[in-house]
C-alpha cells in the first residue's frame, strides 16, 4: 500500500478566538511527535512570532474573522491551500465573537459612541465564521477541538477518507451512552439541536450540551422548540442558549 | 421445553455460580431508569426492573468493533478479536426475541459474520418474567412470549421460580448450584396465575392491529408519514435504544503515526440524514418523511417479508427516547383510527 | 471477573497456508485480498477503466463473477467503495472497473499508478440473467455510467455471440465527450451482429450518432416481444421511462433486468445502506426484474 507523497506543507493560523485550540494540538502529548513526523509544519502562530510563509499544502485556522485584515488573511491562505481544515467553534460558527455580529453598527456606537475610532470602524467588521469568508474543506468542531479529532481529520485531508459528514443530532450519541434525558428533569440541553460527532461528551458528565457543535443542518428547530415548550423548559430559553454558539447559522436558519 | 422449580432464596447462588466462569451482565438502577450492566454481586440486580434504558444488542454488535488491522505497507495484518464470555441475566422476552432476530441477519447461511457469531458462541442467555409497563406492545408483535433463544427463563411464581431450561450447559450449572425440583400442581397453577395477570397488565390503549404488513404497503403514501416525519429531530435516539436496529457503517480509522489502521464497523441508523447518500451526492431518502417511513417499514413490514417476523419487539424503548413522539405505537394507532374513519 | 478470550477471526497468516480460495475469502468476508492495477485506460475526462489482477493465486482462481455484480474496493486508510464489474467473466484473471471521479475515494484511486495496490472483496449481488437470456434477443439500455455495468454483459454476449438473437445495445451520454469505451463500440458500429443506436443529448460538430434521450431509438425499434429480454442501467431518473418504452413494445414484467445504484457498505445484506423497501440491493439485487421493483416500495 506504499504511496510516494511529498511531505505535506501546513500553516496553522489563529484568528479572533482564545488559541485554545491551538493549544489544545499540543494535548495529545503522546501523539504529538508522531503527528509532526508526518508533516511539514512551516508555521505555527501560537509557537512563533515569523509571518507566514507564502507556499502551503494545508491551512489550519483557528477563530472568528473579526476585521478586514483577517478576511484578507483567509483569501490568501485559500489561493495557497489544497486544504484548509478550521479548528474550533469560533471558526466553525463565529462561536463567541459571533454573540456581537447582530446589531454590530448600532453595538459599536453603543461602545464608542459618536466618536468611532479609527481602528473600529476602517479594521474591524461583523465577526464571520470562515466558510462564511472562503470554502473550507473539512472542520474539526467544538469548544474547544478535540485534539484526537483534529488528528482524523488532518488524516483525512493527507490521505483521504470516504467518510461522510454527519448531520444527525446529538442525542443518538447521548444514548449510546446509556443517558437518561435533561429535558425529563425540565433541564436545558442543546442536544437535540446540535451537531452529532463529540459523542455526547457533556452530557456523558452530567452537563447539558450548550451547542458548541454548531447547529446541525438538518436541525428541526420548530420541533424542538416544541419539546422544550412541552417540557416546560421553554422555548425562548432555547432560542437564547443557542445565541452563544450559532448567531450564523440562526441568522441563516 | 423442559422445566424445573427452585426457590428464589437459591437465586443468589445461581449468579454466583454464573460468575465463575462469566461476566453477569445484568440489569441494575441507573439514575432514574436502569440499565444492562456487569454486576459484581446479587444484591445489585433489580429483577423485577419495568425496562432498560438501552438493549442488550451491544453485547452482540459492539457500538464500535474492530474488523481487522492493516499496515499502510503490507495490508492486512493478523488480528485476535477479543471476547468476553457473558452471561445475559434477566432478559425480558422481548429482548430474547430481539437477539434471536439479530441472529436471523447475521447468522444467515450465507453470509454468517464471524464476530457476531464469536460473541454469541460466549453469550448466555438468562430470562426472566416480567410485567409489561404502560408503553410496551410486545404481545402486538408476537414478541410477548420466547420459545428460544435462552439457557434458562425464570418466572417468579410467588416465593420460588419456574425455570425453563434451554441449554446442557445452564443445566449444568442449574444443578450444581440450586436443587431444582419437579413442579407441583401448585406451581403449574401459580404459572398460570403469572400468565393470566401478565396478559392483563399489557396497556389497553395501544390498539392490536391486523394485517400491519399489509397496512405498511397500503398506507405507504398516506400523509400520515409527512407529519410523523416532520416532527423527527434527526437524533437517532431510536436506532440507538432499539434492540433490532442492527444498521452500521464501515469506516477505515488511521493511527496518529498514519503508519497502520484499522477498519470498523460503528452503528449506524437508517433515521440518520446521509444513511442512503450515494457518492455524487443523491440522497435516496432526503427527508425525514421517508427516514421515519423507512424504519417503520423495516420494522412492521419488510424483515417480515424476508424472516417472517416483525423486527419490532414491541419493547417500548423509542417510545421514551423519542422526544418527539414517534414510535411504531402512533403507526398502530394510524392504523386503527383510519378504519374507524370509514366507519363512520 | 474471568477473562476474556481470544477469538481469531481468520485467517491469521500461518493458517492461511493451507486454505484454498474459497475458505480464504469466506474466514472472514470483510477481509479485502490484494489486487494489483495492472492497466489503468482513460475513459474520458473524469471516467477510467481500471484493471485489476489479485495477488494470490488461490484467491484469483476462487473468484468468479456474473455480469451485474460489484466488487467492494479497498484503498487502506481511505476506505471502501462498491463498484460495478465492467469486464466479461470470459475474461478470466482480471476484473475491470469502470470508475468516475466523484467523492474522496474515486479522487483517490484516480489518483494510483500501475503497479499500486487495493483490496478487493466479493463479488456481490445477484447478477443479470445470463443463462436464461441464452437463446433469446436482448435489448440493452445504458444511460451515462450505467454502461459500466452493462457493458460486463454485453462484453459477455459478445464472447458467446452465437447463444444469442438479435443484440441490441442502446447508450446515451449527456456530450460526446462524456461517451465511454468509443473505440470499442465504434468497430462494432460496423458489424452486423449488433444494433447499436449512441445517443447523446447534446451534440457537437464531431457527432454522427443520434441525438436525444435513450427513449428515442424505440420509435422505429422492432422487438419481438416473447422472446426478449430488457437489461436497463442509469441515472435513477431514466429507469421509468425506458421501463414503459420496453412494456409498451411488450416485454414481459419479469423479462425486462434494472440494476439499482445504493451504497452498498457490507455487500452481504447486513448493514443496511443499500436497502430499498424491504429488498436489499447487496444481496437480493441489484439487479431486479421489473416485477420486482414493482413491489419495492420507493423503488422506481
Amino acid at each position: 500500500m506504499a504511496e510516494t507523497r511529498n511531505i505535506p506543507r501546513v500553516v496553522v493560523v489563529g484568528l479572533a478566538s482564545c488559541f485554545g485550540c491551538q493549544i489544545n494540538i499540543t494535548n495529545i502529548e503522546a501523539h504529538l511527535m508522531e503527528v509532526l513526523g508526518q508533516i511539514d509544519m512551516r508555521y505555527w502562530q501560537l509557537t512563533s512570532s515569523d509571518s507566514m510563509p507564502e507556499e502551503f499544502d494545508v491551512a489550519v485556522v483557528e477563530g472568528a474573522a473579526t476585521t478586514e485584515e483577517a478576511m484578507q488573511t483567509l483569501r490568501r491562505v485559500r489561493e495557497r491551500a489544497s486544504a484548509v481544515i478550521t479548528i474550533g467553534a469560533c471558526a466553525a460558527t463565529a462561536g463567541i465573537p459571533g454573540m456581537a455580529a447582530p446589531d454590530w453598527e448600532p453595538r459599536v456606537a453603543d461602545v464608542y459612541g459618536a466618536q468611532v475610532p479609527a481602528i473600529v470602524g476602517d479594521i474591524a467588521c461583523a465577526p464571520r465564521a470562515v466558510s462564511e469568508v472562503i470554502e473550507v474543506d473539512y472542520a474539526v468542531p467544538c469548544c474547544p477541538i478535540d485534539p484526537h479529532d483534529f488528528v482524523r481529520v488532518l488524516q483525512k485531508a493527507l490521505y483521504g477518507g470516504n467518510e461522510y459528514d454527519r448531520t444527525s443530532t446529538m442525542c443518538g450519541e447521548c444514548k449510546r451512552n446509556e443517558r437518561g434525558c435533561f429535558y425529563g428533569r425540565q433541564t436545558l440541553c442543546l442536544g437535540m439541536v446540535t451537531k452529532q460527532g463529540c459523542g455526547a461528551r457533556c452530557p456523558n458528565l452530567g452537563r447539558p450540551c450548550n451547542g458548541c457543535a454548531g447547529l446541525s443542518p438538518d436541525a428541526n428547530l420548530a420541533a424542538a422548540r416544541i419539546v422544550a415548550e412541552r417540557s416546560g423548559v421553554g422555548a425562548q430559553r432555547l432560542d437564547e442558549a443557542l445565541e452563544m454558539f450559532n448567531q450564523e447559522s440562526l441568522r441563516s436558519a | 421445553m423442559l422445566y424445573r422449580v427452585i426457590d428464589a432464596d437459591e437465586l443468589p447462588a445461581l449468579v454466583e455460580a454464573f460468575m465463575r466462569d462469566y461476566e453477569v451482565i445484568a440489569p441494575v438502577r441507573s439514575g432514574r431508569s436502569f440499565a444492562f450492566e456487569a454486576v459484581s454481586s446479587f444484591d445489585e440486580i433489580v429483577l423485577d426492573y419495568p425496562t432498560t434504558l438501552t438493549s442488550l444488542k451491544k453485547y452482540l454488535l459492539p457500538p464500535r468493533e474492530t474488523l481487522f488491522e492493516y499496515d499502510m505497507e503490507d495490508g492486512v495484518t493478523d488480528y485476535e478479536l477479543r471476547v468476553q464470555p457473558r452471561v445475559l441475566f434477566g432478559a425480558h422476552a422481548c429482548d430474547i426475541n430481539a437477539m434471536n432476530n439479530l441472529d436471523l441477519v447475521f447468522e444467515d447461511a450465507r453470509y454468517p459474520d464471524p464476530y457476531y457469531e464469536a460473541h454469541r458462541a460466549a453469550t448466555m442467555v438468562v430470562g426472566i418474567g416480567c410485567t409489561p409497563d404502560d408503553s410496551c406492545f410486545c404481545h402486538l408483535l408476537d414478541s410477548g412470549e420466547v420459545r428460544s433463544g435462552y439457557d434458562l427463563f425464570l418466572v417468579d411464581i410467588g416465593g420460588r421460580y419456574l425455570v425453563s431450561i434451554g441449554s446442557v450447559k445452564a443445566a449444568d450449572i442449574l444443578e450444581g448450584a440450586c436443587s431444582p425440583r419437579e413442579a407441583t400442581d401448585a406451581d403449574r397453577r401459580a404459572f398460570r396465575e403469572y400468565t393470566r395477570a401478565r396478559q392483563q397488565a399489557f396497556n389497553p390503549d395501544i390498539p392490536s392491529v391486523q394485517e400491519i404488513p399489509m397496512l405498511m404497503d397500503a398506507f405507504h403514501s398516506d400523509a400520515f408519514w409527512e407529519e410523523l416525519g416532520s416532527r423527527c429531530l434527526n437524533c437517532t435516539a431510536c436506532a440507538s435504544v432499539c434492540p433490532t436496529c442492527y444498521c452500521f457503517d464501515i469506516r477505515d480509522v488511521l493511527d496518529p503515526s498514519g503508519e497502520t489502521g484499522r477498519r470498523e464497523r460503528v452503528w449506524d441508523a437508517c433515521t440518520s440524514p446521509q444513511f442512503a447518500l450515494v457518492t455524487g451526492g443523491h440522497n435516496f431518502r432526503a427527508g425525514t418523511r421517508e427516514r421515519v417511513r423507512h424504519r417503520m417499514y423495516h420494522k412492521l413490514n419488510g424483515f417480515n417479508s424476508k424472516h417472517g417476523r416483525y423486527l419490532c419487539v414491541g419493547c417500548g424503548r423509542c417510545v421514551h427516547a423519542c422526544k418527539t413522539d414517534i414510535s411504531p405505537i402512533k403507526v398502530l394507532e394510524f392504523f386503527e383510527q383510519k378504519g374507524a374513519e370509514d366507519a363512520e | 471477573m474471568p477473562n476474556s478470550m481470544s477469538v481469531h477471526v481468520g485467517p491469521l497468516a500461518h493458517d492461511a497456508a493451507v486454505m484454498d480460495g474459497a475458505q480464504l475469502m469466506s474466514a472472514n468476508p470483510y477481509r479485502p485480498w490484494e489486487a494489483r492495477i495492472t492497466s489503468i485506460t482513460p475513459l474520458t475526462e473524469n471516467e477510467k477503466l481500471f484493471e485489476f489482477r489479485l495477488i494470490d493465486e488461490r484467491i484469483r482462481e476462487a473468484f468468479h463473477h456474473e455480469p451485474g455484480q460489484f466488487v467492494e474496493v479497498s484503498i487502506f486508510g481511505v476506505g471502501e467503495a462498491p463498484i460495478s464489474i465492467s469486464s466479461s467473466p470470459s475474461k478470466g484473471g482480471f476484473i475491470e472497473l469502470c470508475v468516475r471521479r466523484m467523492g474522496e475515494f474515486t479522487r483517490r484511486l484516480h489518483e494510483m499508478q500501475c503497479g499500486d495496490i487495493v483490496g478487493l472483496r466479493g463479488p456481490y449481488g445477484r447478477p443479470f440473467p445470463f443463462d436464461d437470456m441464452r437463446g433469446h434477443d436482448v435489448l440493452l439500455v445504458a444511460g451515462g455510467l450505467g454502461i459500466a455495468p452493462l457493458r460486463s454483459l454485453i462484453n459477455n454476449i459478445h464472447d458467446e455471440r452465437s447463444d444469442f438473437g438479435n443484440v441490441t445495445i442502446i447508450y446515451g451520454s449527456k456530450n460526446p465527450s462524456e461517451v465511454m469505451f468509443r473505440d470499442q463500440f465504434e468497430m462494432w458500429r460496423h458489424r452486423k451482429d449488433f444494433d447499436l443506436y449512441l445517443t447523446v443529448d447534446n451534440p457537437d460538430d464531431t457527432w454522427d450518432g443520434e441525438v436525444g434521450l435513450v427513449t428515442a431509438p424505440f420509435e422505429h425499434l422492432e422487438v419481438d416481444p416473447g422472446n426478449t429480454f430488457g437489461a436497463i442501467c442509469g441515472p435513477p431518473v431514466m429507469y421509468r421511462f425506458v421501463v414503459e418504452e420496453m412494456r409498451k413494445k411488450g416485454i414481459p414484467y419479469d423479462r425486462i433486468f434494472m440494476s439499482f445504484e445504493r451504497h452498498m457498505k457490507c455487500g452481504m445484506g447486513k448493514c443496511g445502506h443499500c436497502q430499498v423497501g424491504h429488498q436489499y440491493c447487496c444481496i437480493d439485487g441489484p439487479v431486479f426484474n421489473y416485477w420486482e421493483a414493482k413491489n419495492i416500495q420507493g423503488s422506481m
